[in-house]
């Protein structure tokens, strides 16, 4: 236990309670951007061993039997108030938010809706627009998901051309028709609908593949059941129409990580109506969600101001600020490349990090953010890193690398609180 | 969507050194689920080579062809349809539609392909139908020299059937539609 040095709000009582959130003060509602300051004066936080016994404690059960604290309880009718009133604030809502989502209240759906810009702030519209673009994904559904011998079948029978039935009587040679200009099957132009329903079949594939892959381990996406397969169907409906949609970037081999949480949260809906359309919201939430980190994915500007290296980059100097010592060690001393670990954290939005129940709480907080997740994220992953400091000052390159790449469960209030610190102490 | 690819009749070598270019760029993998081989091929090489478009190939024997194994009937079942495979030089009198249909009842199918006289024929009779792919190649048959290179490709979607012709004629290539469906599946009393 450091008992020398420790910043007081390491060494807070808090960690011992049984609360899981605590009432810190407001934070600013505009933040500026992390300033390029000189490292500040004071000493960079010491050991962060003081509160790890509380990571040592059963990390938070997954399902949703948080005590009802006064305080835990308190917010949640805060936020509720929020969500009832006609007209949303929405930075008053974004700051609740970022506090933590409570599990029981079974209003994430609405909340991170709302976050994403997908509902306006006002209730009124909300029917209006949700309609709007349902129907509109619908039209994707049709014009996307139809294999070329369906388009040709539709066409026709919208022609009113009569086929020739197999068993009406008469014998004689079959006529022939023309076909409009190179649609066949082999066709190799450009416009060909058969041409581009090929090309986009190794597309289809890696999306199937990934589908089938993403959390083996939770009944809702992966099994036998009809749910199961029901929503492995939806996600890839969403990921095919995305790739089509989007030429430039396609599918990208995560992008099943990104969306898996919004899809789960929504289908996961008291309300049985917003249940239903789960999929249709969903997409049009993750093109928001991707429409940040589209850049990350996009491989021709790994290298530049605004890809995956240099948001790398923005993390590794942000580590060096706040905590130079385990900056030097782990860049210079072990040598361990922030690539090597903070790709995965930074891509996918750590959800291949912590258990599904922790990224949903993480996710919170990052959607909260009025200018995107990424600052946010930045943050986290700097207090993911200073949180096992001590680990990592003890350790070499293997055992450096094999822990950051398997990060150890922890208490996930804690790690935003420390986030959150981070921020507050970066301002100055 | 099953995509069906009927071809035959290439004799390569002894007749023809090869398929036509522009259908060979046509005909990549990928694509085709199954290949109807009317037969005479002749060699190895052409079976391998029709093997790396689709690993489900069936090959009906022709008169000219090296491997003796290749049966002289084929029936296989695709989707809705049943489909019969004969190289045709057993049907006498060659090419007779008569001849041919009494085969298709014989082998019950819906849908027969044969070859050997290396026209492309479309045909429909009360049992069902029967389609002709032609030579591949062009090479010249026991009845004419006059053959244009041909090949059919069916996309068998639910009931119905989409037949696609592929010509090559004066150097460039025509394609035609032949479009028929079956009513739903009756049980054959016979």
């Amino acid at each position: 236990m450091g008992k020398k040095g420790v910043p007081e709000w390491l060494n807070s009582s808090l960690w011992s309670s049984s609360s899981a959130r605590l009432r810190h003060p407001v934070s600013p509602p505009t933040r500026p951007p992390i300033p390029e300051s000189p490292p500040p004066p004071r000493p960079p936080p010491a050991p962060a061993e003081a509160p790890r016994p509380s990571s040592g404690t059963p990390p938070e059960d997954p399902s949703p039997a948080q005590e009802e604290s006064p305080a835990r309880f308190a917010y949640g009718c805060r936020i509720r108030v929020q969500l009832s009133k006609k007209v949303v604030n929405i930075g008053e809502l974004r700051r609740l938010a970022s506090q933590g989502i409570p599990d029981a209240a079974g209003i994430r759906s609405t909340i991170w809706k709302l976050l994403l810009g997908y509902l306006p702030n006002d209730h009124e519209f909300w029917v209006q627009e949700l309609d709007r673009k349902r129907a509109q994904y619908k039209d994707f559904k049709e014009e996307f998901l139809v294999n070329p011998s369906e388009m040709a079948r539709k066409l026709e029978e919208s022609t009113g051309h009569k086929n020739e039935g197999m068993e009406s009587g008469g014998c004689g040679f079959m006529m022939r028709s023309e076909i409009a200009h190179d649609e066949h099957p082999l066709s190799l132009g450009k416009t060909s609908v058969w041409n581009q329903f090929f090309q986009d079949t190794e597309i289809i594939e890696q999306i199937d593949r990934d589908v089938k892959r993403t959390h083996p381990d939770m009944h809702f996406f992966c099994g036998d059941t009809s749910l199961a397969k029901s929503n492995q169907e939806a996600l890839r409906h969403i990921l095919i129409i995305f790739a089509k949609l989007n030429p430039g970037i396609r599918y990208v081999q995560g992008m099943n990580e990104v969306l898996a949480p919004l899809f789960y949260v929504f289908r996961n809906d008291p309300d049985q109506n917003n249940a239903a359309y789960a999929e249709a919201d969903a997409f049009f939430c993750f093109v928001e969600l991707l429409s940040g980190f589209r850049d990350n994915f996009c491989q021709k500007l790994d290298n530049s101001v605004v890809g995956i290296r240099s948001t790398i980059a923005k993390l590794s100097e942000l580590l060096k600020k706040h905590d130079g010592e385990l900056w030097r060690h782990l860049e210079i001393t072990t040598k361990v490349n922030p690539q090597f670990y903070a790709f995965r954290w930074i891509t996918l939005l750590l959800t291949q990090e912590f258990n599904f129940a922790d990224s949903l709480h993480i996710w919170d907080t990052l959607l909260s953010d009025p200018e995107g997740p990424q600052e946010t994220l930045l943050r986290v992953c700097c207090a993911m890193l200073i949180l096992v400091r001590r680990r990592l000052l003890a350790g070499d390159f293997t055992s450096n690398l094999k822990l950051l790449q398997n990060y150890p469960s922890t208490n996930i209030s804690h790690l935003l609180y420390v986030a959150n610190k981070l921020h507050g102490a970066s301002a100055g | 969507m099953v995509l069906v690819l009927a071809i035959g009749d290439l004799h390569i070598p002894h007749r023809a050194p090869d398929l036509p270019a522009k259908f060979k760029s046509m005909l990549v993998p990928g694509k085709i689920q199954h290949i109807l081989c009317t037969g005479n091929l002749c060699i190895k090489e052409v079976h391998d080579y029709l093997k790396s478009l689709c690993p489900d190939l069936h090959i009906a024997r022709g008169e000219y062809d090296e491997d003796a194994r290749y049966p002289e009937n084929k029936t296989l079942t695709i989707g809705q349809f049943k489909l019969g495979l004969c190289h045709g030089h057993q049907i006498i009198p060659w090419g007779d539609l008569d001849s041919l249909a009494m085969l298709q009842r014989q082998l019950d199918v819906d849908i027969l392909v044969t070859g050997h006289t290396h026209q492309f024929k479309a045909y429909k009779h009360e049992a069902g139908v029967v389609i002709n792919p032609g030579s591949a190649t062009g090479a010249y048959s026991s009845i004419t020299y006059d053959v244009n290179p041909s090949f059919v490709l069916m996309d068998i979607d639910g009931l119905r059937v989409v037949v696609y012709v592929y010509e090559l004629i004066d150097g460039e290539v025509k394609v035609d539609k032949i479009d028929f469906k079956k009513t739903a599946n009756t049980q054959s009393a016979h």
